[in-house]
């Protein structure tokens, strides 16, 4: 991900994304409700019905990559919020209270739609949220999947969604619209194909392409999904991808090993990480959280086939599933160590973590590392500490 | 046994309830199934056949805990799983955590993986009381953990042994409600620390012998509390998720403060209702759940928290409010600046004290606690 090495499609997402926010703040203008909802979310539904859907974590994490998040943590901790909480939280409730807002105006909610397939936290900020914007709040609830699927859980998210079909049916005043619904779950079926091959290339030896350059381009996964717009993009980046391939440009300059990375990058130092690793010719290729955008629906079963896509999501399963899982990814990609980020945002993400390193090393045998750190918040990134770690796995490579 | 007695019985078990629940497993034979917070539906272990018992955290140890949990999860889980680790929780046969927050969440898998149990479960209530969807859940959740009881002790439960269980539940709420009240009309014969000890033993006692005991103390407390002393007390109400630590209540007492309500796990919230003994059983179970008292885990749309703790503190004419908060407890503090701003639209003032498990200086919890009294009894 290095400057010269960026991709010409970069230019096509800054567009596109400083589109996204210009819709949100145009249809704030035209009465078009504006939804908050989270990354995990079935945003087809609410796509499918004209609402526009904002993402207040996708805030969070620019306040992160902008390095201002802890300026906006401190107005939310001087109400009583602290910084043990997830920073995008943090960042969303400060710019509630903040007279500065140093990534622009978090966009005002018009009612909030809420998953927590991903996590407590997003339904704790949301009632929050709820509460400062006077907005209705709705929450889908996900009962973790501790085994294998169940009808019971399965059959308790459809009802969640046709409760909130009626909800949002009151808010529109208007029928729901399936035939719309068909629509959009084949743009993102699309879009989200696209999104996978391209990931798929990083397993390439050398690849064109890696985590950090994913980290880079997914915003429109997340926020754009559904829409045509993420079907053109992801397919230009897919054309600028094997173009690279044909041409022998590849992710950096010298590959020489493959990781796997563990989970949400440290937003304000994604460029600090993507030139350590690319200067031991390491390679991060894959990592559970670039990878969760992989739906696929089924039109013939719009609902039950949502409830399948976002219940099962990996932050909805347990311990033993998660460790396999990141196993799979480290087998098709070939990597030759990984490393987990114990993110002191996300506890989800980051309990368990000590456990599964073991696991993982004795299962696969390859060299692994645990990092603390946030992935907003500098005040808790210590590079010294960091970079020795890494350094030491750097050495059990070679 | 006259009231001093009795009091000291239920402290001492509380000190000792290692021992106490080592020895009924040897005297009865019987299995006890560990669970952590309270939402878990106690009635369902007990019509099994088992002994529910509630596991409370402790306040060493904790060091044996970083190799598997980062030292930023709150303090509660972390000391109940440091129990595990350190082999003091050897007597039990099975564990159920219910998934309230992020941190039940995940450590279920950490805890199965560290220190497996014959019988582990989750107890994977719904976070949303609102809609109908969570009673159908809920009652197939509830329908769930039967099944793996029964699987765990290898017969059907049926539904009389279900409302067996629910019944004594309901007498045991009773008479702890009943000593609430005595408690509120006369602190000084029974004090808030004794009050709350109480309720702790209820969590780590079989329902049998706890309810003998709370009977007599009744009688007892009856006989001693004539008079009332309660118009001379500061009248508080505690909101967070568990009393800890204990000694708070002792700074109370000293403080000449009377704890008439609170939203707390192990406190009010715990004995607040009853399960309805008619119809179907895990109906009334999922029923009694859905409409408990709003905690941080899930606050409800129609009966949101700081209301209820607004409407709690006006109808007890309470003078003041402590948030007793756990570091790292996530949930309390996304509800605190809300739950605060309530209070200070209705002018009473609020104290919020931030303790763990093994980690809270007593000096200056007695100090502030004091401060926070003279500060609102001065206001009578
Ligand atoms: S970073 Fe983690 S805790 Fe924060 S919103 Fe995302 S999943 Fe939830």
């Amino acid at each position: 991900m290095s400057k010269k090495n960026a991709f010409k499609t970069t230019g096509l997402m800054k567009e596109l994304m400083a589109n996204y926010y210009a819709k949100g703040v145009e249809a704030k203008k035209n009465g078009i409700p504006v939804a908050w909802v989270t990354a995990v979310f079935p945003v087809e539904l609410l796509y499918a019905a004209g609402l526009f859907p904002y993402y207040p974590e996708n805030f969070g994490a620019m306040a992160g990559a902008r390095k201002v998040a802890n300026q906006l943590s401190e107005v939310a901790e001087t109400k009583g919020y602290f910084n043990d909480l997830c920073a995008y939280a943090r960042c969303g409730i400060g710019d509630a209270y903040a007279d500065e807002h140093p990534v622009g105006k978090i966009i005002k909610p018009d009612l909030l739609l809420c998953c927590n397939t991903q996590c407590g936290s997003l339904p704790k900020w949301f009632e929050a949220a709820g509460r400062f914007y006077n907005a209705p709040y709705f929450l889908l609830d996900s009962p973790q999947i501790v085994e294998q699927p169940d009808q019971l859980c399965k059959q308790y998210f459809v009802d969640q969604l046709k409760e909130m079909v009626s909800f949002i049916e009151e808010i529109t005043g208007k029928p729901y619209d399936y035939d719309r619904l068909s629509e959009v779950l084949a743009l993102s079926n699309e879009a989200c194909r696209l999104w996978n091959e391209i990931l798929d290339s990083a397993a390439l030896k050398p690849a064109p392409f890696g985590f950090f350059d994913a980290c880079f381009h997914m915003a429109p996964i997340v926020t754009w999904r559904g829409t045509p717009e993420a079907v053109t993009y992801y397919r230009a980046l897919k054309d600028e991808v094997d173009e690279r391939l044909n041409k022998g440009v590849y992710a950096i300059p010298d590959e020489r090993y493959k990781i796997y990375f563990d989970h949400i990058p440290v937003w304000p130092k994604l460029r600090w990480f993507s030139d350590l690793f690319a200067n031991h010719g390491a390679l991060v290729v894959a990592s559970q959280y670039t990878h969760s955008w992989a739906y696929s629906f089924d039109l013939n079963r719009p609902l039950e086939s949502l409830a399948e896509n976002y219940t099962e999501q990996f932050v909805n399963r347990s311990f033993n599933y998660r460790i396999q899982l990141k196993i799979n990814f480290m087998e098709k990609y070939g990597v030759d160590g990984f490393v987990l980020f114990s993110n002191r945002s996300c506890k989800p993400n980051a309990f368990g973590l000590y456990d599964k390193h073991k696991v993982i090393s004795q299962k696969t045998g390859l060299p692994g590392v645990v990092f603390d750190a946030d992935m907003s918040d500098l005040r808790f990134f210590s590079e010294n500490q960091v970079k020795t770690r890494l350094e030491t796995f750097f050495e059990q490579l070679s | 046994m006259i009231t001093s007695q009795l009091i000291s019985y239920f402290n001492e078990t509380i000190n000792d309830h290692d021992r106490f629940v080592e020895q009924w497993k040897r005297t009865s034979g019987g299995k006890v199934i560990g669970f952590l917070l309270t939402d878990v539906p106690e009635e369902l272990i007990h019509a099994a056949g088992f002994f529910p018992y509630g596991i409370c955290g402790s306040n060493v140890g904790q060091e044996r805990v970083d190799a598997h949990l980062q030292n930023w999860a709150c303090s509660l889980v972390r000391s109940s799983f440091a129990l595990a680790l350190q082999g003091r929780l050897d007597f039990l046969d099975g564990l159920i955590i219910p998934q309230t927050c992020d941190t039940t969440r995940m450590v279920s898998g950490i805890w199965k993986h560290a220190r497996p149990l014959p019988l582990m479960e989750n107890y994977l209530l719904p976070r949303q009381v609102d809609r109908p969807s969570a009673r159908t859940y809920l009652v197939g959740e509830l329908t769930r953990l039967k099944g793996r009881l029964e699987n765990y002790r290898g017969t059907v439960i049926t539904n009389d042994e279900i409302s067996k269980s629910i019944s004594l539940y309901n007498s045991n709420r009773k008479l702890l409600r009943r000593i609430f009240s005595l408690h509120e009309q006369n602190p000084e014969c029974i004090s808030n620390r004794n009050l709350y000890a109480l309720i702790r033993a209820a969590l780590i006692m079989p329902r049998e012998i706890l309810n003998d005991h709370l009977r007599q103390l009744v009688d007892a407390l009856q006989q001693d509390c004539q008079s009332s002393s309660a118009a001379a007390q500061t009248r508080l109400i505690i909101s967070g998720s568990v009393i800890e630590p204990l000694e708070i209540l002792d700074y109370i007492d000293q403080a000449g403060g009377v704890v008439v309500g609170d939203d707390l796990q192990n406190g009010w919230r715990y004995i607040e209702a009853d399960v309805r003994e008619s119809g179907d059983p895990l109906e009334a179970l999922a029923d009694y759940q859905i409409n408990r008292i709003p905690f941080a885990a899930y606050d409800t749309v129609s009966n949101p928290r700081r209301h209820f703790l607004v409407h709690l503190a006006s109808q007890k004419q309470a003078q003041g409010v402590i948030f007793l908060h756990l570091k790292y407890c996530e949930t309390e503090n996304y509800d605190y600046y809300d739950n605060m701003q309530a209070f200070n639209k209705i002018s009473i003032p609020t104290l919020r004290i931030e303790t763990e498990f093994g980690g809270s200086s007593m000096g200056q919890l007695s100090t502030r606690v004091q401060a926070f009294m003279e500060m609102v009894g001065g206001e009578v």
